[in-house]
């Protein structure tokens, strides 16, 4: 019976992480559909000043200020608001991924060059992204963006990389409808 | 190629503001207000008699609309304590009583209405926060001032 309890663990963990994804899908999915056009437009108004949108979110820069000149009070304040920025920067992160693998999987239907192989290791690394994101949402979500801003930079750094594979494999299939996933989170001036 | 041409048209325009109008504001965050308190809350448009009587009232809006949007995106990206900076020049500017302008804008929530049209809605989010900590970060400073006042 022990023997099964890591296995009993690990099944409660996957369903309690899917469960969030569903209820949170569910809860901003009607936010989602409002923001679509809004966020499209924006992108091609300034997509440079979206890029270090996570950053400013998750940066220290404002924490050590308020930790050093305003009372605890406010200290708590900032930590409730960073809270609140840092999960939707992470569902909207979430949330674009998300349509640029439903448009990849859109065309990948339609064409005659499909690799079955390199598809289903997409279709894995997407699934883990999710997965990882959803932690992510959680950890934040019980601890807050400042204690948290080391493993948001490593997971995203990770998906910075499957965005590159993506990008090219995106180009491989519909070099058209070729888009690049956007994380909005410059790694390489991130503080640890 | 679309927008290049409409660029080229609003260029002057928008020098023309730079110069002429918003180079005599105290500021990011009031050049912000200004521009925001310029535009018509139903339809969007912004209106500038002297701007529009050199170019257009369609130059000049969009003009407007760029600059309210440039602002904007250089005030979402400075540090919490800029930010503080900018509105505390802001509220000098005004000559109303700080303590007075704080607690209606942190109970009116004005500073909502100075988020441009065409924004991003995460950037005004961080916006909006940014600005309510500023708020209550110079509200906290205000207090020890008036107790002092009060007991002089």
């Amino acid at each position: 019976m022990s023997q099964l309890l890591p296995y009993l663990f690990l099944g409660l963990l996957l369903s309690a992480v899917l469960a969030w994804w569903v209820w949170d899908a569910i809860v901003h999915r009607s936010t989602a559909e409002v923001l679509t056009p809004r966020q499209h437009r924006s992108t091609a108004r300034s997509v440079g000043s979206q890029r270090d949108l996570g950053e400013r979110i998750f940066g220290t820069e404002d924490w050590d200020f308020v930790l050093h000149e305003t009372p605890s009070e406010i200290q708590r304040m900032f930590q409730r608001e960073r809270t609140v920025l840092a999960l939707a920067w992470l569902r909207r992160t979430r949330r674009q991924t998300s349509q640029v693998m439903r448009a990849h999987v859109a065309v990948a239907r339609q064409s005659e060059d499909l690799q079955i192989v390199v598809e289903i290791k997409l279709a894995l690394n997407y699934l883990l992204f999710l997965g990882l994101c959803n932690s992510l949402i959680g950890w934040v979500w019980l601890l807050g963006p400042v204690r948290t801003r080391k493993i948001v930079g490593h997971t995203l750094q990770w998906a910075a990389r499957q965005r590159a594979a993506f990008a090219q494999l995106m180009a491989r299939v519909d070099p058209a409808s070729c888009r690049v996933v956007g994380t909005n989170f410059n790694h390489g001036t991130v503080r640890n | 190629m679309g927008l290049e041409p409409r660029n080229i048209d609003i260029e002057p325009a928008v020098t023309d503001l730079r110069n002429r109008t918003l180079s005599r504001l105290p500021g990011d965050f009031s050049r912000l207000v200004y521009l925001a308190s310029s535009r018509d809350c139903n339809t969007g448009r912004y209106f500038h008699d002297g701007l529009a009587f050199h170019f257009s009232q369609n130059v000049a809006s969009k003009a407007m609309a760029l600059c309210h949007s440039q602002i904007f995106d250089r005030l979402v990206n400075v540090s919490l304590e800029e930010l503080i900076e900018e509105l505390r020049n802001y509220i000098f500017s005004t000559d109303e009583q700080p303590e007075e302008f704080l607690k209606s804008w942190k109970h009116l929530g004005s500073y909502r209405v100075t988020i441009p049209s065409e924004c991003d809605e995460l950037e005004a989010e961080v916006f909006l926060s940014n600005v309510k900590m500023a708020l209550a970060i110079l509200q906290t400073h205000q207090k020890p001032v008036s107790h002092d006042e009060q007991s002089a």
